[in-house]
């Protein structure tokens, strides 16, 4: 094991792990959190899995790869990879991001400005490895060696030489996965650099140059959801039914009728759930229906494959995959006639539709787009329907979904909600664009294999859930029940994941939900509470 | 060294720099544009960029009047340059050193400006080198940045060796840098300080250089000290400190671009351009064979199972 984990060292295959990760490294949690040995350690990887798959970077394993049949199978990926590292800098394969990586690549001075904003890092103590310039600096070792004209010979000389072999592609491999993208440390560079655009790039690189990428995000996730229509693998036939039972169950339990309209044309909205709301938080299509229905929108959901479920998770390793679901999300608008695609309570769809895919559906598949929030707020202060706050009068905090408020700028609306409807609704330290990441962000929520998750729970998570914590200190037994209000479905995967694994309600009487949860909750046509304390 | 090849050796460097520096600068200036990165806060939002807000809080923001604040994203971007205001707000123990010598070049940059002007006005007979701006406003202005720089480099030089996380991405290129630049800075403000004429001897040459005078007289320490501001003015565009250049663009195209695509606009017709390109990725799921293009790839969603 490296104490001192320099750059060179990623290429160093005498190393078993390039580094490791030690309970007393981590920042201390409050009470009553503050005693390590009260949950368990991230599990360690059998030396019989050891065997089977790569686990060289920390001990922890994202994406199982498997080892190399022969020294000839070594060789084709290493030769691969550089060719990729060539290809990312190309205008014909690469055009989608090639101005910010060259900048990011050329211009870095190494201030150290973003460590101090990577909660990873800063979750860890300052481990060298999860520095976000260490990453970044491999990458450009590697570029300025093997991809720039006489570059071998000048890596010497400017004392940045770096070896290039099976060891140091799967530790970048891996090590793309120790990166949310959640962007906080770009927003601090004083350059500009963007070292979350670097770990997507690299893992752009790994996914369509040779063909890497965790199960979850591609065979599972963009694979699934384009042969299906959805990540969650729910054909139509089984999401039509699963929203039928959604609003009969929201019905017995309103008392409100409660229809979800499918395949609607030309109306105002076509409204695009992340289809695992409505398997792991059926409540969230429901309240959506609620709140729509009361407010007399014209909209629909659509029974079109890919076209119900809004997730895009090649917005976190793929272009191709990214270009391909956007495409059908499209086509689903226009085969409806929808006046405009609304995005219910995901973050990533957010940003893979209403940004990224701006400058890709073009012509023909041009479409307006739309974050659900200010339909939100529009609806609650239309007078439209009766709200009536007391009801929601319990301690409330927000969480800001990296791809919503630091990469879209949607920072007021479900402020000005929450403050309307929430008498007791309190700011997190720091929050709005200046937010810390859940630690599930870019997919991290749905990656769970090996002992993934244990690193999620423990590592990048875990400044999150200090905010967490701190921001109902003044009221932290589990007496009071308070609300954890997170507006997307990867924050809220994560989430869920950290605060059973700490025992939150039962020690801090916290539990979790989305938004229009709470604005049903306050509907003065709801009689019975929408809100259950249990963990969801 | 005399004064005929430093004058020619000038002539050569300048024109490196002035070749490379626009060469580089046209290249980040045309590549294509890009999948939209922004990066909240923006500025330019009016009435929302304080609080890092965007247009698209606005339910049907296509409906409205996009309202762009020229003066907010100006003020922003004064600040940055003349104070390194993100330094200073987010890594402030090194903006104790990187303003000093941020700010000691913008001096450099107004002496140099200033020597320019007094070159051409002394040899064309309009200026005098004795008025106060040359003869005593030159030296202090210099003075001042040379001071400011050397500052600077020796606090960036030592902390870039002792910060653990500088010194592991810092590459010997670096310090070089910084080296050069201190040297510069050090025969700078030796030479302010040990020459009497120093405002003649350099309005001098700059006037030899405009009229090729190969006899100019100057002491060794200035020949030294211009002889170095020119090699690392010729060094400058192959290196990461033309990220100053490169910051009008990570800030402008990048974060801040939040433009949507008109239709039938130039950026539409530039992006069906780019969508045109044949990409060549190996991976078997892209399914590319160097002649479908983007476009062709993007709407080909079917046959996922056959690259399982």
């Amino acid at each position: 094991m490296s104490e001192k984990v320099s750059v060179k060292d990623i290429g160093r295959k005498e190393l078993p792990m390039l580094s490791d990760i030690r309970p007393e490294e981590l920042i201390p949690l409050p009470a009553p959190y503050d005693n390590p040995e009260d949950f368990p350690w991230i599990k360690e990887v059998s030396e019989e899995k050891k065997e089977r798959v790569v686990c060289n970077l920390d001990g922890v394993i994202a994406s199982a790869l498997p080892h190399p049949e022969s020294p000839e199978e070594e060789q084709k990926y290493v030769d691969l990879f550089v060719e990729g590292l060539k290809k990312l800098l190309s205008k014909e394969n690469n055009w989608t991001f090639l101005q910010p990586l060259t900048l990011s690549l050329e211009y870095c001075i190494g201030c150290q400005t973003c460590a101090d904003a990577c909660h990873v890092f800063e979750a860890t103590g300052g481990k060298e490895i999860y520095r976000p310039t260490y990453r970044s600096e491999v990458w450009r070792r590697l570029v300025n060696k093997y991809v720039k004209p006489g570059g071998k010979l000048l890596a010497p000389l400017k004392g940045a030489d770096i070896d290039l072999n099976w060891t140091t592609i799967t530790r970048l491999y891996e090590l793309t996965y120790r990166c949310n993208l959640c962007r906080r440390c770009a927003q601090v560079c004083p350059v500009g650099v963007d070292n979350g655009l670097i770990a997507h790039e690299l893992r752009k690189l790994f996914s369509q140059e040779l063909g890497w990428a965790p199960t979850e995000l591609h065979e599972k996730g963009t694979v699934l959801q384009l042969d299906v229509g959805s990540s969650t693998g729910m054909n139509p036939v089984v999401v039509k039914d699963n929203i039928e039972f959604i609003d009969e169950d929201i019905t017995d339990e309103t008392g409100i009728e409660t229809v979800t309209p499918f395949d609607k044309e030309d109306a105002d909205v076509l409204l695009i759930h992340n289809a695992g709301e409505m398997l792991a938080w059926p409540e969230n299509p429901g309240a959506f229906s609620i709140i729509l229905n009361a407010a007399g929108i014209d909209w629909t959901l659509s029974s079109e494959e890919v076209g119900y479920d809004g997730v895009n998770y090649g917005l976190f390793y793929d272009d191709v995959q990214l270009a391909r679901v956007a495409v059908k999300h499209a086509q689903t608008a226009k085969k409806l006639n929808a006046k405009r695609i609304v995005m219910g309570e995901c973050g990533h769809q957010h940003k893979a539709m209403v940004t990224i895919a701006d400058r890709i559906l073009v012509g023909d598949l041009a479409v307006r787009r739309e974050s659900f929030l200010p339909l939100l707020e529009e609806i609650v202060f239309s007078g439209k329907i009766e709200f009536d706050p007391s009801k929601n009068d319990f301690p409330v905090t927000l969480h800001d979904p990296c791809n919503i408020v630091r990469n879209l700028g949607i920072v007021e609306p479900q402020r000005r909600i929450l403050r309307y409807l929430c008498p007791q609704f309190r700011e997190m330290t720091p929050h709005g664009v200046d937010n810390y990441c859940c630690g599930g962000g870019s997919g991290f929520a749905i990656m769970s294999g090996n002992n993934y998750e244990d690193w999620r729970n423990k590592v990048s998570g875990r400044v999150k859930f200090k905010q967490i914590i701190d921001a109902f200190a003044d009221q932290p037994g589990p007496e009071v029940k308070k609300y954890l209000c997170a507006p997307c479905s990867n924050c809220k995967g994560q989430i869920r994941d950290m605060l059973n694994y700490y025992g939150a309600l039962d020690k801090s009487g916290i539990t979790y939900g989305g938004l229009v949860e709470l604005i049903v909750n306050a509907m003065v046509d709801v009689k019975e509470p929408f809100i259950k304390w249990e963990m969801y | 060294m005399s004064a005929s090849t430093l004058i020619l050796l000038s002539y050569l460097l300048l024109a490196i720099f002035a070749i490379f520096f626009v060469l580089k600068s046209v290249k980040m200036a045309r590549m294509p544009i890009h999948l939209r990165w922004e990066l909240s806060p923006v500025p330019h939002e009016k009435g929302r960029g304080q609080y890092g807000g965007s247009y698209l809080e606005t339910a049907e923001w296509w409906t409205k009047p996009r309202e762009v604040d020229h003066v907010s994203e100006g003020l922003y971007m004064f600040k940055e340059i003349l104070f390194l205001k993100a330094l200073f707000e987010h890594k402030r123990s090194l903006w104790w050193f990187s303003f000093p010598f941020h700010f000691g070049m913008y001096l450099l940059i107004g002496a140099a400006a200033l020597l320019l002007l007094g070159g051409i006005g002394t040899v064309s007979g309009f200026v005098s080198a004795d008025l106060w701006l040359f003869s005593r406003g030159l030296p202090l202005l210099a003075g001042a940045g040379y001071a400011l720089g050397i500052l600077g480099a020796v606090g960036l030089f030592v902390t870039r060796l002792t910060e653990k996380g500088m010194a592991n991405s810092t590459t010997r290129a670096t310090y070089f840098n910084v080296l050069l630049l201190g040297a510069m800075f050090g025969t700078g403000i030796w030479a302010v300080l040990s020459l009497s004429d120093f405002t003649g001897q350099v309005l001098g040459f700059v006037g030899a250089l405009f009229t090729a005078d190969m006899s100019i007289q100057m002491a060794g320490i200035l020949k030294a000290h211009f002889l170095l501001s020119f090699l690392f003015l010729a060094y400058l565009p192959f290196t990461q400190m033309m990220h100053f250049v490169a910051k009008y663009f990570t800030y402008h195209e990048i974060r801040w671009d939040d433009r949507p695509v008109e239709a039938g606009g130039k950026m539409e017709k530039e992006l069906v351009e780019l969508l045109g390109q044949s990409p060549t990725w190996a991976g078997a799921h892209v399914r590319a064979d160097g002649k479908k293009t983007w476009v062709d790839i993007a709407t080909d969603t079917g046959a996922q199972e056959a690259e399982k």
